[in-house]
């Protein structure tokens, strides 16, 4: 296959999967961002060839955004158009973020030998979920917790939790954005 | 962290897409910036006369103003959004202060050569850019602040894009209380007020704008 034709066939079939998501459709949600990860992932490996253990925190870091920044897509272009667009901006605040420590000049006989083994291409290098939701403000915690942990719809979590719908509404979306910045490196 | 399990996080229960909440991020900062602008330009200022409103060069004030935002929210709402081309709507606010400068021209050379410097200067050309740039300034920070929830993904261009559509809303509001008559002052004078508010959006840019 002609590199054009992978990604059309890329995005024929993440596009589709989109749509549904963001009218609601969670199954395709998470199937559609399994798939833009697959897609991150080798976007970043390509421009990080020598920082293969930060791909994965990027891909992390990238698809929060992607889930934060919905509202921006817009259906009449390409869905992988506009991840990638994504991609490079957190690419660009990366290099911006790691130039002051000079992260960039390590020698390559200087780097560690862990460092050279890239590592589990699913797994970031630090960060446990459990660990950062325990950072997080109450309420925000709260309302991930039931939401998105144990799966209850807002409504439940409200009469669970004693908070109102909107709150437990706002504390999502205020928890996902303290998680987003958590996780940056 | 596992990938798969911060997929599975953001997927559980995520809740459904505005799909209008490009258009909503700009509709209320403008319509609360151009009252702002409206009414701060009434009380500091003062309105014209009834009479004044009948000349022409009012009109072409407020049609002026309201062409250079409408051409701004296009560009922007492109702008907002990751990946989204912003060539094919440049031309509109390059064209339309294209337009302006040829009828600031086209004025002052119907204007006899010994009224030029009037024409050119009016009574007011020092203080009417600053007026402008004043009275954006409400528009500015109520768009910075909408666009927070956004994804500009060039900030100097997207302040700088903001910081022009504030202005065009402070000469909106400026035309209420401004006496010149001259085209060729609004096309020189006005235009300097917008650019300011531009250039002001450009440097707040990308320390505001971040995500």
């Amino acid at each position: 296959m002609q590199p054009s034709d992978w990604a059309q066939a890329f995005e024929d079939k993440l596009k589709p999967l989109w749509l549904s998501a963001i009218g609601g459709d969670n199954t395709a949600y998470e199937q559609a961002l399994e798939l833009i990860a697959s897609r991150l992932r080798g976007y970043f490996a390509r421009r990080l060839q020598a920082m293969p253990s930060e791909v994965e925190d990027l891909v992390q870091e990238t698809l929060m955004a992607v889930h934060l920044k919905r509202a921006t897509f817009d259906p009449a272009y390409p869905v992988t158009a506009w991840v990638l667009a994504i991609g490079k901006y957190k690419l660009v605040d990366f290099w911006r973020r790691h130039e002051r420590t000079g992260d960039l000049h390590d020698d390559i006989d200087q780097v560690g030998a862990n460092e050279l083994v890239a590592s589990e291409p699913d797994e970031g290098t630090d960060h446990d979920l459990a660990v950062l939701l325990q950072t997080l403000p109450l309420a925000q915690r709260t309302s991930i917790e039931l939401t998105k942990l144990q799966g209850m719809t807002a409504v439940e979590a409200a009469k669970e939790s004693g908070m109102s719908v909107s709150a437990i509404k706002v504390n999502v979306h205020r928890g996902l954005k303290s998680l987003s910045k958590l996780i940056k490196q | 962290m596992k990938t798969s399990n911060l997929i599975h996080l953001l997927a559980t229960n995520s809740e459904p897409v505005d799909p209008r909440a490009v258009t909503k991020s700009l509709a209320w900062p403008l319509g609360l910036g151009l009252l702002a602008s409206v009414l701060l330009s009434a009380l500091a200022i003062g309105v014209l006369p009834a009479e004044a409103f009948v000349l022409p060069a009012v009109w072409v004030k407020f049609v002026y103003g309201v062409a250079l935002a409408l051409s701004l929210v296009a560009l922007l709402s492109r702008l907002y959004r990751p990946g989204a081309p912003t060539q094919p709507v440049i031309k509109w606010p390059l064209l339309t202060l294209l337009v302006m400068t040829l009828i600031g021209f086209a004025y002052l050379m119907f204007t006899p050569e010994s009224q030029r410097a009037a024409v050119i200067f009016g009574r007011t050309w020092l203080a009417c850019p600053w007026f402008v740039l004043g009275l954006s300034l409400p528009a500015l920070a109520a768009l910075l602040w909408a666009a927070r929830q956004l994804a500009p993904t060039d900030l100097k261009t997207t302040g700088f894009a903001t910081g022009l559509l504030a202005g065009a809303i402070g000469a909106l509001g400026y035309s209420f209380a401004c006496p010149e008559t001259s085209l060729t002052f609004v096309a020189i004078w006005y235009t300097a007020g917008i650019v300011l508010a531009g250039l002001v959006g450009r440097a707040v840019g990308p320390v505001v704008l971040r995500w």
